[in-house]
């Protein structure tokens, strides 16, 4: 005679919950644009035709090479300078180095297209910078091309690097670097040969998120690369082509990017298959305390870095208060670009405020209930989930969107043109990030906590709610404003999928710089960013009173 | 007053490794029993099934003769205190202890005398404001034993509870918990690998090793007389002496001995290091004890004791020298282990225990 195995835990509804929202709103439109790609658009027959009209089509084999030297040389490029910065702030002690910090997040959210756009007024033909260094006799290239395209990608995406390296820096256990020491090895090797190994694998998985970003990121080439095409932007030209457009060849193209993302997933899970450096952290690596020349120039590299960095969010904030004539700058400075935006177009900042808060809201919920999955209930199941998660990293927002719009255009779900299919693309390409990041909170949380409340008569959930979202709170919340951010700043996705009314701030942006109206672009840019930075110190406020106080005291056990 | 616990073939295995292979225990109300054994012998398994944390793969386990394994944990009214503490650091205190009287809907001035009670039991008067960040490991744990015994639950679950301690806390802490288990008569179940903290606090103990229960009995029972070869090793320091059997014969030291069962085959003799002799030059040898010569290796010097490690033909052997006067062994010095023949021991090789006779 034996009892019944399993008892009922509620946490199952989740998990099934969980699988039907990733199949309805992820796997679901995505097998819209497979078989799209195997459709042919004028028989309507099963053929590979697409496909092979990509290996044969010149452009697209050009695409296809330009989107890996993009991927690979703005990965290249961001893993430098974010490793560099990493290492002078994360054991140096540098001053004002909260103030790197929050440069660095500020590039990091900087509104997307204002950037490339910035880059040009400075760095383009005719640019603020190049003219002047003309003036006193030094003469750099334009910015545009395929180097111009690398360099922008770095300095936008090196903050990735820095914050996930840094991260990991400060959890390096300090007695292994001095066993090193102490076996005979001089500094400068030691870092290569044991504090680099050790975090590898934050720098992978940085390195990944770089690439990834760099080729689904189609401003950039489309302002600066010119005829530096890649397969983002060749799928977008190929879709909202005014003229019908050609669904099979984005979808084909599409599948190709993905792919490209899929092959880097997999070399970056090879290379840090033998990642079982757990931190067993007794006390935090010292910083080491600067003189002389060493600390100039480590203060003064990293300053650059960051300062460099922000060179588009000023450059926007600066260009919004100059005098306009219609779209044209006059000399002098003036409010003109506010008084239009909030005449002509503040639609736009409602719907972005709208939509990011649902997304928020939807998020949050629904990711911390993700998160806790993956964390407290591993199984195959979960596993699997959380390989599933792993999806919306590597889709380009571009190609759901398509995914989105081929799938929800015509029944059973028709739902293209609404407010509700930008909110389901945003929310379903954040939750992961969402779903991780409490994920790592609970990490943090001994699971015996939520025991005892259990084995005190508390029923499952009930303790969950009780004990174990008390402690995470912080973290779940400072977490809801990265998304709000991340919701308010998306661009690729709604870009594909606003009509006129659900436009929101990024796609005004854009379409404000491709009419060259770059007053508006700017004034709208610097509201964005000022929502942004509000929402990023708040978030920072909170992670700091969540280390500490009576309701921080996480760390206790482990 | 509930009635005894009952584990009936409780196994269980994770993906294919075997934890626990078919346990039966009895635990009598009011009894302070200890789960005894190296990590991984499966004892916290163990204590997690009846917890209700994680389900068997087959068995049951019985309160009074009622069925436990059927009810999902929070309703099984099982008091737990773990390794980590697992206070809640949110909350103070005094919450933390009323947790789960909260949870029982008791009423509200009920719930603060019990919880006055509490706190003054583990002697934390005084304190019901703190937030466990605030207090010391030992403080926590405090915390943690009160929230348990409030409840006044029908069964007592300790996993580990003092192996985050410093030594000396550990021993307070330890007569602290045996004193409140006994004052409020509710049995307990304790984990523990530390042998000695497993003689000095249980009613009973079980050894555990591969995920069996080796043997269970009192204290003096399981270091004096054990049954097996493991609980003979694992509790207290043991000498094993290789030594082969032939026709239920064997020889040791001049003496030869009778097994009065069992055979023929490869069996070790056993004895505790302190019914070991050292027999240095020029001494006698008493009667009906196996001499074994060898040389000093190692002389240890700790005050109320000494340890004489001998290098002989039958292996190292150990000597735990009572109140070692000025004699001093040094290292190299030829000298001879004395084995009184009532003192040992003898375990096949299946790791049972044989009886001598001389």
């Amino acid at each position: 005679m034996s009892g019944p195995r399993s008892l009922f835990d509620p946490w199952k509804i989740v998990q099934i919950g969980a699988w039907l929202i990733l199949v309805a709103l992820l796997i679901w439109p995505l097998s819209a644009i497979l078989s799209a790609s195997v459709i042919d658009n004028d028989t309507g027959a099963l053929s590979l035709g697409n496909y092979r009209e990509v290996v044969e089509t010149r452009a697209f084999r050009r695409a296809f090479v330009n989107t890996l030297i993009a991927g690979f040389g703005g990965m290249t490029g961001a893993l430098i300078i974010g490793v560099t910065l990493a290492w002078i702030t994360a054991r140096h002690v540098i001053a004002g180095s909260r103030t790197i910090q929050l440069l660095a997040i500020l590039a990091l959210v900087s509104p997307p297209f204002i950037g490339a756009y910035a880059w040009i007024v400075l760095f383009g033909a005719n640019g603020v910078v190049r003219n002047g260094l003309a003036g006193i006799g030094v003469d750099i290239p334009p910015i545009y091309g395929v180097w111009g395209v690398i360099l922008v990608f770095a300095m936008k995406f090196f903050p990735h690097v820095y914050l996930m390296t840094s991260t990991a820096l400060q959890s390096v256990n300090p007695s292994l670097e001095e066993a090193a020491e102490n076996l005979g090895m001089p500094p400068g090797q030691r870092f290569f040969k044991v504090t680099l190994p050790l975090i590898t694998p934050a720098i992978a998985a940085s390195a990944l998120l770089t690439f990834v970003l760099s080729i689904a990121d189609f401003g950039t080439p489309r302002l600066i690369g010119r005829d530096f095409n890649v397969l983002a932007t060749e799928a977008f030209t190929l879709f909202g082509g005014e003229l019908g457009g050609n669904p099979g060849m984005a979808s084909a193209l599409s599948m190709v990017l993905i792919t490209i993302s899929l092959v880097l997933v997999m070399a970056q899970r090879w290379a840090i298959r033998r990642d079982v450096f757990g931190g067993n952290m007794i006390r935090r690596p010292e910083m080491k305390r600067l003189g002389g020349w060493r600390s100039a120039w480590m203060h003064g590299l990293a300053y650059a870095i960051v300062l460099f960095g922000t060179i588009p969010a000023i450059t926007a904030v600066l260009f919004s208060f100059r005098k306009t004539h219609g779209p044209v700058f006059q000399p002098g400075f003036g409010l003109e670009s506010y008084q239009k935006v909030f005449a002509q177009v503040s639609a736009p900042i409602i719907n972005t405020l709208v939509f990011s808060a649902i997304c928020v809201t939807l998020i949050v919920a629904v990711g911390t209930l993700i998160g806790y999955l993956l964390a407290r209930r591993p199984s195959t199941g979960t596993a699997l989930l959380d390989g599933a998660l792993m999806v919306p990293y590597i889709v380009p927002g571009i190609v759901l969107g398509i995914a989105y719009i081929t799938r929800f255009n015509t029944p059973p779900v028709a739902m293209t043109g609404t407010a509700a299919i930008i909110i389901l693309v945003i929310f379903i390409r954040r939750l992961p990030y969402a779903a991780r990041s409490v994920a790592s909170a609970l990490r943090q949380v001994s699971p015996r906590v939520e025991e005892a409340a259990i084995s005190l008569g508390c029923p499952p959930m009930t303790a969950f709610f009780k004990t174990t979202v008390p402690l995470i709170a912080p973290g779940i919340l400072s977490g809801a404003l990265m998304s709000l951010v991340t919701a308010m700043n998306e661009l690729s996705s709604s870009l594909v999928l606003y009509v006129g009314g659900t436009a929101t701030m990024p796609v005004r942006i854009y379409l404000a710089v491709i009419d060259g109206d770059y007053g508006t672009a700017s004034a709208l840019a610097t509201i964005l960013l000022v929502l942004t930075a509000l929402a990023v110190l708040i978030a920072f406020r909170l992670a700091e009173a969540g280390k500490t106080g009576p309701s921080g005291a996480v760390k206790l056990a482990t | 007053m509930a009635g005894p616990l009952k584990i009936d073939g409780v196994a269980k295995g994770f993906g294919g490794v075997t934890v626990l292979r078919g346990v039966d225990l009895t635990i009598e109300p009011g009894e302070f029993f200890t789960l005894l054994g190296p990590s991984g012998c499966g004892k916290t398994t163990l204590l997690r099934i009846i917890a209700g944390f994680l389900s068997a793969d087959s068995g049951t386990v019985t309160l009074g003769g009622e069925r436990l394994d059927t009810k999902p944990a929070h309703q099984r009214d099982i008091g737990m205190v773990f390794q980590d503490y697992a206070v809640f650091p949110h909350l103070t205190v005094a919450d933390n202890i009323a947790f789960g009287l909260k949870t029982r809907g008791v009423p509200k001035d009920e719930i603060a005398a019990r919880v006055a009670e509490g706190l003054k039991m583990v002697r934390l008067d005084g304190l019901g404001g703190r937030y466990p960040a605030e207090m010391s490991g030992g403080q926590q744990q405090r915390v943690g034993i009160a929230r348990a015994m409030v409840i006044r639950p029908k069964l007592l679950l300790l996993d580990e509870p003092l192996s985050n301690l410093d030594a000396k806390l550990r021993v307070e802490l330890r007569d602290d918990i045996r004193a409140l288990q006994k004052k409020l008569g509710v049995a307990a179940i304790y984990v523990t690998h530390d042998q000695e903290e497993a003689l000095a606090i249980s009613d009973r103990i079980c050894v555990m090793h591969g995920g069996v229960a080796e043997q269970t009995g009192t204290p003096v029972e399981i270091y004096r007389n054990p049954q097996r070869r493991f609980p003979a090793g694992f509790v207290g320091t043991m000498n094993f002496i290789p030594c082969p059997a032939t026709g239920g014969a064997l020889a040791l030291g001049g003496q030869s001995l009778r097994l009065t069962r069992g055979g023929d085959g490869p069996i070790e003799v056993a004895i505790r290091p302190e019914h070991v002799g050292v027999l240095a030059g020029g001494m006698a040898a008493p009667a009906g004890a196996a001499v074994i010569a060898g040389t000093v290796v190692r002389y240890t010097y700790l005050g109320t004791h000494a340890l004489c490690v001998l290098a002989t033909g039958h292996g190292e052997m150990t000597a735990q020298i009572k109140d070692p006067g000025a004699v001093q062994l040094s290292e190299g010095a030829p000298a001879s282990a004395v084995l009184p023949c009532d003192r040992l021991m003898a375990f096949a090789a299946t790791g049972e225990r044989l009886d001598l006779a001389q």
